[in-house]
């Protein structure tokens, strides 16, 4: 494959603002009222406040931090499902997320079905998915309930499905938001030899967990967000050492 | 080097970007648009066969309750009847379906890029078919009735074309207003139900009074429910003036609808 000595996420003083009203305004009538009174306030919230970071190629970063401190936020700006307000985000590759349990499924149509919708969501073409297919079957080992509806299917069926549509094409960009633990023991040892798989042939990995010992077993380099800015970053070790001091390496 | 996937700073305008993005994932579309006809019918004895009963059906209890008021006034009431619910219906049914959408789809929308848009256009997709099918039940009134069928049937497809992007267009505005305030579902639900006996679906138009019939020409609905109706029950070309106003009120709507729904795109994860 090309190698670039281009960053392969490159983000610039990234803001995210939400323009959020003091209370929350959900019908017509309240918000007339109210504008006709005195107007509505707002107050901003700065998920993201001037964010500037980049990732290579072949790196995998975790990102840690307490809750809120915009570690979603961040997840969704390099995903594309929000704009930054203020910055600049740049992507040299297919973005993939892992999905949470069930996302983007549809539980009255067959595994089959959902197979080319998932596959659909991912931006993959109907040809693309009918080659596919048999492949995606065989990894999530749902063997002949493929024909069933979803469901009809346990929830570790559902994880293994998605996982196996999410992860059949290698990303350059793989995202995963606390998902790792999917499906049972066999399962999970499968999928994270897949995710090593993708990693020794160049994907870039997000991964997001509040689990210390899985970011340390995965990650090169580690960042950690509070308030929406960023309190550290570096070698995996090093920081989450500081963020969560005791924890043993692995 | 590998090319630049995505910049947040090098982006089209939202109301061209929208339009690429959604020719890049039609697949999706369509696949979701099917899906929507599958589901709603997966669960049921009769399956798709209800898409051809239910507007048969339906006509009959309104024949027999209203057919003699109406049967000097419109010879032939049921095609009469038909063809205006129809129409009717699918304006009406697709704007409702899709101001609820935005909401059943948010689970994705949060997660995941998908263009903002295709849900709305999907919904919009799946009356068009719904609409397109239940031609079938009409022309079978049609014969059973011997009512005449004349050239003018070549015009449908106009008409058709017309009435789809003035549904697209209203459900892009109502799916947007339905994320900002959830009581816009309620006010549109008491609108259709009061537009339905204020338009001239069940009764000639004739039987309104005249200060309210004046009125009749602003009423968009009106003028696409005529546009569909005249080829099929007067068996002529809609008057000119009539192709030109719905025309263009239908391209209207489209394109304020199309930019207010992607001008609004952005927010509409937080909203959600």
């Amino acid at each position: 494959m090309v190698m670039s000595d281009e960053p392969m996420i490159q983000l610039d003083n990234v803001t995210v603002r939400f323009r959020i009203p003091h209370e929350r305004i959900p019908t017509f009538q309240e918000y007339a009222i109210r504008w006709l009174k005195r107007g509505i306030r707002y107050a901003d919230f700065h998920a993201l406040n001037d964010i500037s970071f980049s990732i290579d190629q072949g790196e995998t970063v975790g990102i840690i931090g307490p809750n809120g401190a915009g570690k979603s936020t961040l997840l969704k700006v390099i995903a594309q499902v929000i704009r930054p307000t203020l910055g600049r985000v740049r992507l040299r590759g297919r973005v993939a997320p892992l999905l949470e349990l069930g996302a983007g499924f549809d539980y009255e149509m067959t595994g089959r079905e959902n197979v080319f919708l998932n596959g659909a969501v991912l931006g993959f073409s109907r040809k693309d998915m009918n080659q596919r297919l048999d492949r995606i079957v065989e990894f999530s080992g749902i063997g002949d309930f493929i024909d069933a509806p979803v469901r009809t299917y346990s929830s570790g069926m559902v994880a293994r499905l998605g996982f196996a549509v999410a992860t059949n094409r290698r990303p350059d960009v793989l995202i995963i938001d606390e998902v790792l633990a999917v499906g049972d023991a066999e399962f999970q040892q499968k999928s994270a030899a897949r995710i090593r798989e993708f990693r020794e042939s160049g994907s870039t990995i997000l991964v997001v967990s509040h689990s210390p010992a899985s970011i340390k077993a995965l990650c090169n380099r580690a960042l950690w967000l509070e308030h929406g800015m960023i309190r550290q970053m570096g070698p995996v070790d090093a920081v989450v050492d500081q963020y969560a001091p005791g924890q043993p390496s692995q | 080097m590998t090319m630049l996937e995505y910049d947040s700073a090098q982006r089209p305008p939202p109301f061209v970007d929208e339009f690429v993005q959604l020719l890049r994932y039609r697949d999706l579309v369509f696949l979701m648009a099917g899906n929507i006809l599958k589901n709603r019918y997966k669960r049921s004895l009769l399956g798709i066969f209800w898409m051809l009963l239910n507007p048969l059906l339906q006509t009959i209890v309104l024949a027999v309750a209203f057919g003699a008021l109406f049967k000097s006034a419109l010879p032939h009431y049921p095609v009469y009847l038909l063809s205006g619910l129809l129409a009717w219906s699918f304006m009406t049914q697709t704007t409702q379906y899709a101001m609820g959408v935005m909401a059943t789809g948010s689970g994705l929308l949060k997660r995941i890029y998908i263009p903002r848009a295709t849900y709305v256009v999907a919904v919009a997709g799946n009356g068009l078919i719904n609409f397109l099918i239940s031609i079938l039940p009409l022309a079978l009134i049609v014969l059973v009735l011997q009512h005449p069928v004349s050239v003018s049937w070549l015009f449908l497809p106009v008409s058709i074309l017309i009435l789809a992007v003035f549904t697209l267009g209203l459900a892009l505005l109502l799916s947007t207003a339905s994320v900002f305030f959830n009581d816009s579902i309620d006010i549109y639900q008491i609108v259709i139900q009061a537009g339905f006996f204020l338009t001239p679906i069940m009764y000639p138009p004739s039987v309104l009074p005249e200060a309210l019939s004046g009125w009749m020409v602003l009423n968009p609905f009106f003028l696409m429910i005529e546009l569909f109706r005249t080829p099929i029950y007067a068996s002529a070309i809609p008057d000119i003036g009539l192709i030109a106003a719905a025309a263009t009120l239908a391209c209207a709507t489209l394109l304020a609808g199309w930019m207010v729904f992607t001008r609004q795109a952005d927010q509409l994860a937080y909203r959600l």
